[in-house]
């Protein structure tokens, strides 16, 4: 059936000629291996009992590695066995050894909690297993019983930061026996992020080791460039790495599927969204398994409704479609979880929500609106669907932007690039020295004691200068009143969350009864929960009356019920100003700066776009502060001479220096081995922060062609509010960092610029390449 | 141009500036005691020694250890077996912060305890970071002689966080030890009376000790951190009596509740209202009598609601209605309103003595009290709708004359 409907959609006159590209991934066989001698009776009939008589070779791999003592990171593709790699030998060691303990850690609440519904499957033959999650969600009164029975703990970094590690004498009996640490989901502990948990996993070795346990490391990942590399620079030490899959896999057909030109005269494509729905609906009219990837949660919606009423149409039954995203209350995720995995629910419309390890089961369908933005998350969504045999497909349908029809043109490059390198650096000094202040108060830190492997004499005696650290008997003592875990957050993101509160519901005595219906991070709330815009919860619209999000009030958006056929979409403007010049340093043909800037974000208006055709039908304003953010930057300005020695054209320097800013702020990641959401880029100009204003990228351009004084300025800076001293480090790097720009585009074979040099080239125009080597060349002589 | 950080240093060279000063003295001649060799290392430990007859504002020590073991047992809720009064260690511990985790220290711990006929409070100061080990090995044999711990919030925070510095010591910590924390009976007892149960509030009020010149609690960690970086050790003199006023406070409000159980002191409507709540978890005949006392004594306003309401809960499950009606008649005439006696009274009325017309006269009244109070919509609602339902049982009963005409 899943056959048919690809040759129809390859050889029919409508779909054939928008089909760019199709790859072939021939099935695989499973390569198998008995169970291990050493596996214990009792644990190989629990797996028995589960219908499991043998491992996979990867499975059988990590369970010789880790008996040897080794330290490992398993990288398979999803749906191949991965947990029981970790779950093994833990199993194995809480069986063999009633003291034993194991710490798991996921990066989200949800994600343990599927993995201890998982674990309590195996668990109902091993009444030794006493496994919880503790975390936010743990209730106060439930903690002690936790800490006291449990000898499997699920956690998540953030809690092992903040209320466990401080409190390590209340874990004196976990920390004593800890047998093994099992780190999943490895490849999303990358970049600030990823070099704050290295700090934890020191900070966490070091209480073991006070204790005196020394626990072995198990790590699984999703497919990344350096995932043995990624794991040993987390735990501090050396990590045997698994990548080859005994796992079989059906054969799988990848499309690539570009939306058919409807105005050849303006180039317009047909809307991307529409063409994902069709492909869509496609496969589900025939009751194949298919989860849709929308790039965004407004787009999640969008296809949802049109989905739905598409299968409606056909079935009658549009509950088979549900949809996925962040901001859905934890009991509606669970129950479309269970959907999936049931096989009640058919299909699913997702945002990259899905993306990470939660268990849906396998789909036989994936359909991808719109390139996810990197190769790993492509291969991450591609593999939700396919099943161990039969076949599958995935399909994905770029968007107009010039990053999915470089994609999407190019398929060469889009197959043929590995996926991304996960970077982190633990070393830095803004997150080693808020984690050493953890540290101290854990435990006090010994002289001449490491942290990791780095030598902190420096950084303690700084610490004891400023007061907070005291020194005594041989060792720095904490010698503060504060909890220092409360000033560090692992994650940029905000814990503040808007509720969002439905005026309108009625309980079943029909009485008015307001009722919380999602939750909205405050990141987005401004861009989704603005006064007037339609907000859809699983395709039902609701119009925001009042957005609450002054400082001293409650975080609610007030919403209620409406019926329309559209939906919003928000209009955002941004800029950066210069605050404070700290260093500058001047070379030949440019100068670069280095100081605090102000990045300024603002929703400025919003647009109502239709249901269905997704034709413009109207626009509103919204009166919304602006949200600012005070961090650093370095910036780099050319003067007159320099810009007027390559082009006279002030529109080819503006594309030229768009796409050296892009360039660079994918450069730059290599050098401070960070992730490039660690960094914000923006071209503007140096126009004082008291009259700027907020621009759109258009406004921007505009401005720049016809200001007086024409002085382009591209800013990379540090998205960390307060700056963790990424924009000092690319200050230094910078002539480096443009010698390296230069060789990137002058290595790279694509004509008029590709995703790996300058950007796309219909996103900076077919002169930028050439211009902005042209301006590397005058800027490196 | 001198850099943010160049300005950041000079300003901390000029504010941590001081003219020339003498070296800083011994602790332990400024603050008194002696050092004491713990097989820890050393510390400085500060004895006090009082005769029984010591005054704590308006009592003596002694009560406390008069205690009868039942009333014990009150107080710390623990069953059978109540400890010896006379083999409790009373404690109480100064912080470096009210955060708790591993990086909180307790560097001055006051214990008080009776040796022969004297009451000794001694107290143990880490004279730096360093001196916990000796610290944690002083009180471990007095921890070990002692029947029961005596503290003020210690189940939330004393015990815990010595818990916490004993693990991290590597040393035993002794969790079956019988604990009485004061809070707890406190609580009961003033929940109503006072503003809040803090020990200098009980202090004040109960006691009748006025400190003179007491250091804020707050400020105490800042001071400490402040002697380890100066070593000067006189501002600490007003910490260590800080402690030991505490120390003996334990003893003098556990002398309180001794007596108070007794009946040997006059007690306020109030007090005995919050015995009564005291002795609910264990005796409810004894605390039934307390509450009677009280509003005879004279309670008013929501106490006096309460404390009709409570009783005449007890009343109605033992179906002594006659009782339980003149209670909930006092509580409704009381000058706040609350739906709950009125509720109770039209229940009764409708569904136990069948008197629709009673009932239905209390209903209105209660709306119209309910009316005048601007009482919830929710209470209005329902007092709305069990009137309408009387109103139909009276018309139905009208319809039936026969029944309704025979006379009782």
């Amino acid at each position: 059936m899943l056959g048919a409907i690809l040759d129809d959609l390859l050889i029919s006159k409508t779909t054939g000629p928008c089909i760019t590209a199709s790859r072939h991934f021939p099935a695989r066989d499973a390569i198998y291996e008995p169970f291990p001698a050493s596996l214990n009776p009792r644990l190989a009939d629990a797996l028995r009992a589960r219908g499991i008589e043998q491992l996979y070779s990867h499975q059988a791999n990590v369970w010789a590695l880790v008996e040897a003592g080794r330290n490992v990171v398993v990288v398979t593709p999803t749906a191949s066995g991965k947990t029981l790699c970790y779950n093994l030998p833990v199993l194995q060691s809480l069986i063999d050894a009633p003291d034993a303990r194991v710490l798991y850690l996921f990066p989200t609440k949800a994600l343990a909690q599927d993995q201890l519904a998982e674990l309590e499957q195996i668990a109902k033959q091993l009444p030794e297993l006493r496994m919880f999650t503790y975390d936010g969600d743990t209730p106060q009164d439930a903690r002690r019983a936790v800490r006291a029975r449990a000898n499997l703990v699920l956690t998540n970094p953030d809690m092992l930061h903040s209320g466990i590690l401080p409190h390590h004498t209340k874990w004196a009996g976990l920390f004593q026996n800890l047998r093994f640490v099992i780190i999943d989901e490895l490849h999303a502990y990358r970049g600030v992020f990823g070099s704050h948990v290295a700090n934890l996993v020191r900070r966490l070795r070091r209480i073991c080791r006070h204790y005196g346990s020394t626990p072995q490391f198990i790590m699984a990942s999703a497919t990344i460039a350096n995932p043995g590399e990624l794991a040993s620079r987390l735990i501090g030490a050396p990590v045997a790495e698994v990548r080859q899959s005994g796992a079989p896999s059906g054969e799988k057909i990848f499309l690539c599927y570009n939306p058919p030109v409807v105005n050849p005269e303006l180039g317009i494509r047909a809307p991307y969204l529409g063409e994902a729905t069709k492909i869509a609906l496609k496969f589900l009219r025939e009751k194949i398994a298919t989860i849709v990837f929308a790039q965004s949660r407004l787009a999640t919606e969008v296809m949802l409704t049109a989905i739905r009423s598409g299968v409606a149409d056909k079935t009658g039954d549009a509950g088979m479609i549900r949809g996925y995203r962040g901001g859905y209350l934890p009991t509606r995720r669970r129950a479309v979880e269970q959907g999936l995995r049931e096989g009640a629910v058919l299909g699913v419309v997702s945002t990259n929500a899905l993306e990470l390890g939660v268990d849906i089961g396998s789909l036989d369908a994936a359909v991808l609106a719109g390139y996810p933005g990197t190769i790993a998350s492509l291969w991450q969504q591609a593999g939700r669907a396919g099943r161990r045999v039969g076949s599958s497909a995935a399909v994905m349908v770029a968007n107009s932007s010039p990053l999915d029809q470089f994609m999407v043109t190019h398929p060469d490059y889009l197959f043929g690039m590995p996926p991304e390198q996960a970077r982190v650096n633990p070393d830095n000094p803004f997150i080693l020295v808020n984690h050493l202040k953890c540290a101290v108060f854990e435990l006090p830190i010994a002289d001449g004691e490491r942290f990791g492997e780095v030598d902190v004499r420096q950084h303690l005696a700084a610490l004891e200068d400023e007061g907070l650290l005291h020194h005594a008997g041989a060792h720095f003592h904490w010698a503060s009143e504060t909890y220092p875990a409360d000033h560090v957050s692992l994650r940029t993101v905000t814990t503040d969350n808007f509720l969002v509160i439905d005026t309108t519901s009625r309980d079943e005595k029909q009485t008015k009864r307001r009722q919380i219906v999602a939750e909205v991070d405050w990141s987005s709330a401004f861009a989704t929960i603005y006064p007037k815009a339609i907000y859809l919860i699983e395709s039902e619209p609701y119009e925001v009356q009042e957005l609450h999000f002054r400082e001293d009030e409650e975080k609610v958006a007030y919403v209620k019920r409406v019926a329309v056929d559209y939906f919003t979409d928000a209009v955002s403007a941004r800029g950066v100003w210069i605050l404070r010049r700290l260093a500058d340093r001047e070379h030949a043909a440019y100068v670069v700066d280095q100081g605090e800037v102000l990045v300024a974000e603002k929703v400025v208006g919003f647009k109502k776009i239709k249901m269905g055709t997704l034709e413009n039908v109207g626009s509103g304003q919204v009166e919304l502060p602006q949200q600012e953010m005070q961090t650093t930057s370095a910036w780099l300005t050319l003067p007159p001479q320099t810009l007027a020695r390559v082009s006279q054209s002030r529109e080819e320097l503006i594309d030229a220096l768009r796409g050296i800013a892009y360039l660079l702020h994918h450069l730059a990641p290599f050098f401070l081995l960070c992730d490039v959401r660690d960094l914000g880029a923006w071209l503007g100009d140096t126009t004082p922060v008291e009259s700027g204003v907020v621009a759109t990228r258009e406004s921007t351009r505009r401005r720049l062609l016809e200001a007086e004084r024409f002085n382009p300025t591209v800013y990379l800076y540090d998205s960390h509010a307060g700056g963790i001293g990424l924009a000092e480090r690319i200050f230094e790097v910078f002539p480096d960092l443009l010698l390296r720009g230069l060789e990137t585009i002058e290595g790279c074979p694509c004509r008029a610029g590709c995703p790996s040099c300058v950007g796309p080239v219909n996103e900076v125009g077919r002169r930028a390449k050439a211009t902005a080597a042209a301006l590397l060349k005058l800027l490196t002589a | 141009m001198p850099t943010l950080d160049d300005l950041r240093h000079i300003i901390r060279r000029i504010e941590s500036a001081r003219p020339p000063r003498p070296a800083a003295e011994p602790v332990e001649r400024v603050l008194g005691g002696d050092i004491v060799e713990t097989g820890a290392g050393s510390i400085l430990m500060v004895r006090h020694e009082y005769p029984l007859a010591h005054a704590v504002g308006r009592h003596s020590l002694e009560a406390a250890f008069e205690l009868l073991p039942e009333h014990l047992a009150v107080i710390a809720r623990v069953g059978e077996a109540p400890p010896d009064p006379a083999r409790l260690l009373f404690l109480d511990a100064e912080t470096t912060g009210l955060a708790g985790g591993t990086g909180t220290y307790a560097f001055l711990v006051g214990v008080g305890r009776i040796e022969s006929d004297r009451f000794v409070v001694s107290q143990y100061f880490m004279r730096d970071l360093d001196e916990e080990p000796a610290l944690l090995a002083a009180l471990t044999p007095l921890l070990e002689q002692a029947a029961g711990l005596v503290t003020f919030n210690g189940t939330a925070f004393d015990l815990p966080l010595l818990e916490t510095r004993f693990v991290l010591g590597r040393r035993r910590w002794t969790p079956a030890l019988a604990h009485v924390d004061l809070l707890w009976p406190s609580r009961r007892v003033w929940l109503t009376a006072l503003p809040d149960c803090r020990l200098a509030t009980l202090e004040r009020h109960v006691l009748g000790i006025v400190r003179g010149d007491d250091v804020p609690g707050a400020l105490i960690p800042m001071l400490y951190f402040e002697y380890l970086r100066t070593r000067r050790s006189q501002p600490l003199a007003r910490v260590l009596t800080h402690n030991r006023d505490d120390v003996l406070a334990l003893v003098g409000l556990l002398g309180w509740f001794g007596r108070a159980l007794r009946g040997g002191a006059r007690l306020t409507a109030h007090e005995l209202l919050g015995l009564g709540r005291l002795w609910e978890a264990c005796d409810i005949e004894r605390s039934l009598a307390y509450y009677r006392q009280a509003l005879a004594t004279g309670l008013s306003g929501m106490a006096a609601l309460w404390t009709s309401l409570r009783l005449a809960a007890w009343e109605k499950r033992r179906e002594r209605w006659e009782t339980a009606c003149a209670l909930w008649e006092n509580a409704a005439t009381c000058d706040i309103f609350d739906p709950r006696p009125w509720e109770e009274l039209a229940k009764f009325h409708e569904h136990r003595a069948r008197d629709f017309m009673a009932a239905q006269r209390i209903v209105m009244t209660a709306l119209d009290r309910a009316r005048a109070a601007t009482a919830p919509r929710r209470v209005i609602d329902e007092l709305t709708y069990r009137l309408g339902r009387l109103d139909r049982r009276l018309s139905a009963a009208r319809r039936r004359p026969l029944e309704a005409d025979v006379p009782l």
